[in-house]
């Protein structure tokens, strides 16, 4: 029972056997390329094609309900096979002569194309059909391979695998597909199909797929996986399992007969059979005749015989060495073709899962977009750049490797057209919503700085602590700086960066510079207004917010606020943070150390390394910590038992104003421009 | 092998001057052409014929023109041209010449 496709032929309907039409469409390609050289080969097509569809009207009028495999197969034999044509330039002679010479048939009919010789091989025939490509004789392409083996040894592989062999052209001989073997079985078919592939015997793939399993033999003394460059230490890893189970899943049995030729592949060209045949017959004849000469004569023939034999010889032997190595050829281009698919398909897999994280990631981020995107044509960038930038590449390439799994060769010219388009729109409004957002974060507003009044402010310690709410829902999957927490209609944002410098005074002050950005001055300052942040002292302690909320409405727009904590000198302070709150809670402290306006959170350096719950003391010099650190870090505690006696040297003594740590507007216009 | 090859070759050469032979008589359409070759004991397989004919065509040796058919698509009906005429009677010479040749030779040979 066969598939009958209807196809539209000449303008009519032709019911045809499926693989008939294969045999078809196969036979009008290889007439296209026969004919591509010449002139008006489009007509010549067009005639061929039309007599064809006489034929088949003939067939169909005489009653059969479709054009069977039989039918095109008579067809094509009356029209005559390609390689049965004569031609001009008459190259035929020389096909039918000696490998050698096979490679000028190729040159002269079709335009020039890179095809793998495999009639000419010695490994995968890469380079006869480099040298058949270049006109130049391929061996002289070996040696140069050989030459520079351990440069070329990859391309060759990769050549290899990526250039079509020769026996894709001649017309009947179907391109040989990858299967597994139904009939040959021992547990899926997959050596079989393997060894059909590649053409070498069966017990070799399944010789590689068994040697890992054999081979804790040869295995050093560590477990681990395969390294690829020491093939022979697989240690015991189900790493050809997983291989054998993949290759069980991706590759489809061959159970039709058209199938299972197509597993078997390369055409049994009678004319090459004939043609080794023959030529070892003339050989032999020849050496056999040569013999009878060197018998006949000797002395002064006999170093010419010599050499004449020698000659015979050599050339007998490359041919048996030719088929000799075509098995160890075949046997590396299996090795080295599992191992480039393998690699193909680790870098494939993991490009997959990288771009679907971003895709995750950047939709999971979606409810924040209306903090940040104002409506209008930004959100329609945003979801531009979201759905087209983001999401399109990623399911993209998943259905470029399911197609390529389920070997559909069909038209995915229009696919990928169409994905690249959307991508590049993708680009175009990834850029677009770059643009108008940036607008948005242009300008900056006036810094006023604010005095925050301190109830007491000549305690003798600041502890700096963060208010939390116990009743925010806290979802951990916004953890995102500087997202501190997420309500219904707004999100608290912990831009909060302290200061801390030296009080010019003996008590303590605090004030606070609220900043934004904004798409004009105005907003920028209304924005910057509408910061909301509290700080009130109880005691020893100044509580200040989490953080400051935003609205919808307000947007994120880089707002943060900055305190500046003035200590006076001999007076302690320690901001609180670490462990009673997520990382995400902790007030950034940020650092200007007396050189510069370094804003980051260092933890190397005692000196300037500023940490949570580590207590200060403010000093002539800056901060220093104090020894009342013990239980806090290591090198703390090793100190305090060094230095015991260290808290003499803190007495409160000078309060004159340092220059160094002058608080002075310009820092805060230096801040300003940092920011 | 070698034999076949310089059969073929013999073909070849005539090839032409035979399809033309056959147009000259009458409006003709490819596949017919390949029938009368059959009749007369050479063979021509199809594919080879079509690339001919355009040639010929291109050359300006022939037309053609459409004739509808009620079982199968349009045929193409060949017919000479003038120009083409003048061309058939030029190889005429030159077969008669090489035939001519050919049988003087041989007939020596077979003295």
């Amino acid at each position: 029972m066969k598939k009958v496709i209807n196809i539209n032929f000449k303008g009519r309907v032709i019911p045809i056997e499926e693989f008939a039409y294969d045999i078809l469409n196969k036979y009008v390609e290889s007439l296209r390329k026969l004919f591509a050289n010449e002139e008006g080969k489009d007509e010549i097509i067009n005639d061929i094609e039309d007599r064809i569809a006489e034929l088949f009207a003939e067939v169909l009028k005489k009653g059969n309900t479709c054009i069977t495999e039989t039918d095109v197969n008579n067809i094509i034999n009356s029209m005559g096979r390609p390689e049965d044509f004569d031609d001009e330039e008459l190259k035929a002679s020389t096909e039918k002569e000696s490998s050698q010479s096979s490679y000028q048939t190729y040159s002269s009919n079709e335009p020039k194309r890179m095809y793998r010789d495999e009639n000419n091989k010695i490994v995968g025939g890469v380079c006869s059909g480099i040298g058949n490509y270049l006109g130049i004789d391929p061996v002289i392409i070996r040696v140069l391979c050989v030459i520079t083996f351990g440069v070329t040894f990859v391309p060759y592989i990769i050549l290899w695998s990526v250039i079509p062999s020769s026996s894709t052209q001649a017309i009947g001989s179907q391109r040989k597909k990858l299967f597994r073997d139904a009939d040959e079985k021992v547990i899926a078919g997959v050596c079989s199909g393997l060894s059909h592939y590649f053409g070498v015997s069966v017990w070799i793939p399944r010789l590689i797929f068994v040697i890992p399993f054999i081979s804790f033999v040869f295995r050093s003394s560590h477990f681990g996986f395969w390294s690829f460059p020491r093939f022979f230490e697989f240690s015991f890893s189900p790493g050809a399992v997983l291989v054998y189970v993949i290759l069980w899943s991706i590759l489809p049995e061959a159970n039709t007969t058209s199938e299972k030729l197509e597993m078997k592949g390369e055409k049994v060209d009678l004319n090459n059979i004939k043609n080794t045949i023959q030529s070892d017959i003339e050989s032999f004849a020849k050496k056999a005749k040569k013999f009878g000469e060197t018998v006949g004569k000797k002395g002064e023939e006999f170093g010419e015989t010599v050499t004449e034999k020698a000659k015979t010889f050599s050339s007998e032997a490359e041919t048996t060495v030719r088929k000799k190595t075509k098995g160890i050829g075949d046997l590396i281009a299996l090795v080295a073709k599992i191992f480039v698919y393998f690699i193909v398909g680790i870098v494939l897999f993991s490009v997959v899962v990288a771009l679907l994280g971003l895709g995750i990631v950047s939709t999971g981020l979606l409810p924040l977009k209306q903090y940040l995107i104002s409506d209008g044509w930004e959100n329609i960038f945003a979801w531009g750049t979201l759905i087209l930038f983001i999401w399109v590449p990623v399911v993209s390439i998943i259905v470029f490797i399911i197609r390529r799994i389920a070997k559909r060769r069909d038209n995915n010219n229009i696919i990928r057209y169409t994905f690249s388009s959307l991508w590049a729109l993708g680009w175009v409004s990834l850029i677009c919503l770059i643009a108008s957002l940036s607008k948005s974060f242009k300008y900056r507003n006036n810094a006023k700085e604010e005095v925050v009044i301190l109830q007491n402010p000549t305690v003798n310690k600041l502890e700096i602590k963060a208010k939390t709410y116990k009743s925010y829902y806290n979802d951990n999957m916004f953890d995102i700086y500087p997202f501190a927490s997420f309500d219904e209609d707004s999100v608290v944002v912990n831009n909060v960066h302290i200061r801390i410098v030296k009080s010019n005074t003996d008590s303590f002050q605090v004030k606070q510079v609220k900043l934004s950005n904004g798409k004009s001055k105005l907003e920028a300052n209304e924005l910057a207004q509408n910061l909301n942040y509290n700080i009130t002292q109880m005691d020893s302690v100044l509580l200040l917010d989490k953080g400051f909320a935003i609205t919808p409405k307000e947007k994120f727009r880089n707002q943060n606020i900055i305190l500046t904590v003035a200590v006076p000198v001999g007076k302690k302070i320690m901001i609180k943070g670490g462990k009673d709150y997520s990382w995400n809670s902790n007030i950034t402290i940020s650092f200007f150390n007396n050189n510069g306006f370094n804003l980051y959170d260092a933890y190397d350096d005692d000196e300037y390394g500023w940490r949570h719950n580590v207590e200060y003391i403010m000093t002539n010099d800056g901060l220093k910590k104090t020894e009342n650190n013990f239980d806090n870090d290591e090198d703390n505690y090793r100190k305090k038992k060094h230095q015991p006696q260290k808290e003499e040297e803190f007495t409160p003594a000078k309060q004159t104003i340092h220059v160094k740590e002058n608080y002075s507007m310009n820092q805060l216009l230096l801040l300003q421009f940092y920011i | 092998m070698d034999i076949q090859n310089t059969q073929s070759q013999m073909r070849k050469g005539v090839l032409e001057f035979c399809i033309l032979s056959i147009i000259r008589q009458g409006e003709v359409y490819p596949s017919d052409i390949a029938d009368k070759m059959k009749a007369a004991n050479l063979q021509i397989l199809e594919g080879t014929l079509y690339p001919l004919l355009t040639r010929l065509k291109n050359a300006g040796y022939l037309t053609y023109r459409w004739v509808e058919s009620n079982s199968g698509p349009p045929r193409k009906y060949f017919v000479m041209t003038e120009q083409g005429l003048a061309f058939y009677n030029e190889l005429g010479k030159t077969w008669q010449e090489l035939a001519d040749a050919v049988a003087t030779l041989t007939q020596t040979n077979n003295q």
